[in-house]
């Protein structure tokens, strides 16, 4: 997920705020230099320009004032076609050495956003992009920039366990998605050891020292028993006046619980609200408006784009049984083909990456359906 | 040789009208910070350059270099940028620095166009110096670093568990190679199949991030969750990935590479027999001290387990801690952890002798046995059973004393 529910209402409220002096505050705890990233995967934008960008290898999320806070001046649709080999030629490497991590919109300056390793080894550099007006990619210099970070807490041990046993450690934690919501920054990883699917809130701006809180998600998967399948891809939405998470899993069920629940300690119960089918992966999320009705769009690795009325969900009931196919929040497929990366641009286009011919990925703009 | 290189690879004039008064040279200098030069400039070029603005060096392409990439017949190959980076002046030179080193195995136009030096009036293509057309001339290089020797000696060196009997709700695999690989696209790597040779579909939980460890010599695979619970969708749909009393084959294909591009070795293979589902929470105090070490002794101890643990949690989530006197708080012993008889003997082998007193064996309650059970909680629970999931992060303690 990328751009939280109505973040440009919400951007252009924090500018107008701003203009007033209201908002002191958002990158005033910053500091100016280099965040000297590790490593790059998930992005997301929060108020005011503000990229959040989540470093795995350092298991820290940073907070970049990108400074990118000028409304756009057209609303011009974005294109890039062959953005991978454009990227190789950037940065000076072969194409199948580039791998597009994640893209987000700046929901400002509607400017694209992203997230690149350069190489596929333990060096790999990584790398923040742009697209240009023009099509080009250009690198987003990160030398002098006002940010700030938060380390995620290790793994969740006593302090007697393993700190003294002699050996490097391995442990890692994948960062699946991030997203900004009501003053917080949501992140959604898996470790490759212990089996557990974890989701921080860390309030934001961040504190000196920011261990955010952490939580176990568990959903009711067909009422029988709970799993810990691992949050693939999630979207605050609001229903009625409560701030919720939409989470899809990787098996693809949509569960939603209330923002407010991610207290630390907590034992969420999910509420599973639709079935989209198996063989499947989850790719991304975004929420848009059309004709004054909320929608989901749902980029899927095998099951295509699915576009669901997010009326539904208010009222929606919790699937407790065994499903056989698809169940819950009705979707209509939406013929988009090769989809690997997903955002919103604006209320009526989405910007995507997907697979061309030859292993050419291509940035386009899509009409949202 | 470690002596300082400044190579002069491959360089190549284009433009018939060379004269030994053109003395525009690309030099390509490969040292650490690989950079490339323009030599043969005039004293009013350099001085010239040298005041310009950074970016209006960039945006001149006096100096450019590009990554030549295959362009497939009948195509239009869209206009491709040139690699980035920082233009200066150093000594007599002009000299471009890549934002990244260049890569081995890329093959680097570079390109030093003499009419957008400054102060020409005549840019792009007019002949207007009076030294002679080939002062106008670009001047074209090519470069290509070789990739290092590809040694071909990148194995898999071991999977785990390492046993040769796993659960039917079998939820890890640990691939442990011999060198750095490369990600993406790992799963097209592993096949999981059956005795008679069918593959089995889509056993793994794929993860755009794939679980590597920071070395990237270790990538964990986890089984589908929804194909090892009951009662799950995948698992009406498709079935378990594994079945009691079958045998199965885990193979590493050598079309995975290692982070230097080359293919494995060999195909790796691993066959084991699938016993019954285990869902019994590991219980250290079930574990046994097989060996008391003795004071004044650097000696292991050896702790026996019940079942097979996860061998990166049991290196991780498992230590020793001394009891001090006066009720004052637990101290962590420093040593060396081994594990070994298939990931049941855990042995600790201290820094520091032993000394008298009272010890703990402590482990955290996030371990794991091969089905990703936890201590107190099974890895699916039972919601209609009333069972409780324990989320605090504990640890469990197994005294013992050094005598």
């Amino acid at each position: 997920m990328k751009t939280h529910t109505r973040c440009l209402v919400l951007s252009l409220l924090a500018c107008a705020l701003g203009a007033a002096g209201a908002h002191a505050g958002i990158t005033a705890g910053m500091k100016e230099g280099n965040p000297a990233l590790k490593s790059i995967s998930q992005l997301a934008f929060g108020p005011e320009g503000v990229l959040f960008i989540a470093d795995t290898k350092a298991a820290a999320i940073v907070a970049v004032a990108t400074g990118d806070t000028q409304p756009a001046a057209s609303s011009a649709l974005i294109k890039a076609t062959a953005i991978n080999q454009k990227i190789a030629a950037l940065l000076g490497a072969a194409a199948d050495q580039i791998v597009i991590e994640d893209l987000a919109v700046n929901p400002i300056s509607r400017q694209a956003y992203l997230a690149i390793s350069r190489g596929r080894g333990p060096d790999a550099a990584p790398v923040l992009l742009r697209i240009k007006a023009d099509g080009q990619p250009e690198i987003v210099a990160l030398d002098r920039v006002k940010f700030s970070r938060a380390e995620l807490p290790d793994a969740p041990t006593d302090g007697m366990v393993g700190q003294a046993n002699r050996q490097r450690n391995p442990r890692l934690e994948a960062i699946t998605d991030i997203a900004y919501a009501d003053g917080r920054v949501v992140v959604a990883g898996l470790s490759n050891e212990e089996f557990s699917s974890t989701l921080r809130a860390i309030e934001f701006p961040f504190k000196d020292v920011t261990r955010g809180t952490t939580v176990e998600i568990y959903h009711g998967a067909h009422g029988a028993y709970e799993t810990r399948a691992p949050v693939r891809t999630f979207v605050p939405y609001k229903v009625g006046n409560q701030s919720h998470l939409l989470a899809a899993y990787t098996c693809t069920p949509l569960v939603q619980f209330a923002l407010s629940d991610l207290k630390p300690g907590a034992k969420i119960q999910g509420k599973t609200i639709a079935e989209f089918g198996n063989r499947n992966r989850p790719l991304d999320i975004v929420v848009y408006q059309k004709d004054g009705k909320d929608y989901l769009l749902l980029a899927n690795s095998a099951r295509g784009v699915m576009k669901v009325a997010a009326e539904q969900i208010t009222g929606a009931s919790s699937i407790t049984s065994k499903v056989d196919g698809t169940k819950g929040l009705a979707f209509e497929k939406i013929d988009w083909d090769g989809i690997n990366q997903l955002d919103r641009l604006d209320n009526r286009h989405a910007v995507v990456i997907r697979a061309g011919a030859g292993g050419i990925q291509n940035l386009e703009t899509l009409a949202l359906p | 040789m470690r002596s300082r290189l400044r190579t002069a690879l491959a360089v190549l004039f284009l433009g018939a009208g060379f004269t030994a008064r053109a003395e525009y040279a690309i030099r390509w200098i490969h040292e650490r910070a690989a950079a490339i030069e323009v030599d043969g400039l005039t004293r009013d070029n350099l001085a010239q350059l040298a005041a310009a603005k950074p970016r209006d060096l960039a945006s001149s392409e006096l100096l450019t270099v590009h990554v030549e990439q295959p362009v497939e017949r009948g195509s239009t190959a869209p206009t491709m940028p040139s690699v980035a980076g920082t233009w200066k002046i150093v000594g007599d030179a002009l000299r471009f620095e890549p934002r990244f080193p260049f890569a081995p195995g890329v093959r680097y136009r570079a390109e030093f166009q003499p009419v957008r030096l400054p102060g020409r009036p005549g840019a792009h293509g007019e002949t207007s110096d009076p030294s002679g057309a080939a002062r106008t001339d670009p001047v074209i290089s090519y470069f290509e670093l070789p990739r290092a020797p590809a040694t071909g000696a990148t194995a898999v060196v071991q999977v785990f568990p390492s046993g040769d009997v796993l659960p039917e709700n079998q939820l890890k695999f640990y691939v442990h190679f011999s060198a750095p690989m490369s990600r993406g696209g790992i799963y097209e790597h592993v096949q999981l199949r059956d005795r008679a040779g069918n593959l089995i579909e889509l056993p793994f939980l794929e993860l755009d991030e794939e679980l590597w460890d920071p070395a990237m010599t270790r990538v964990t695979l986890l089984i589908d969750p929804g194909r090892i619970k009951r009662g799950v969708k995948p698992l009406e749909d498709m079935g378990p990935v594994f079945e009691e009393g079958k045998t199965y084959t885990l193979a590493i294909q050598p079309s995975w590479r290692d982070a230097g591009g080359t293919p494995l070795a060999t195909t790796f293979v691993k066959t084991f027999r699938i016993g019954p589902a285990d869902r019994t929470p590991p219980d250290p105090n079930r574990w046994t001290i097989q060996s008391e070490p003795r004071t004044g002794t650097a000696e292991p101890l050896i702790v026996g387990f019940d079942e097979p643990i996860d061998r990166a949690l049991a290196l991780r989530l498992i230590g020793i801690a001394r009891v001090e006197p006066g009720g004052r708080p637990l101290s962590a012993v420093e040593g060396e952890v081994a594990l070994d008889d298939h990931e049941r003997r855990w042995t600790f082998r201290p820094v520091e002798p032993w000394s008298r007193g009272a010890y703990r064996l402590v482990v955290a309650t996030t371990i794991e046995d091969l089905a990703g059970n936890n201590i107190g909680k099974t890895f699916d629970v039972e919601l209609a059973a009333g069972a409780q999931r324990q989320l605090a992060t504990s640890t469990i303690s197994v005294p013992f004393d050094v005598k």
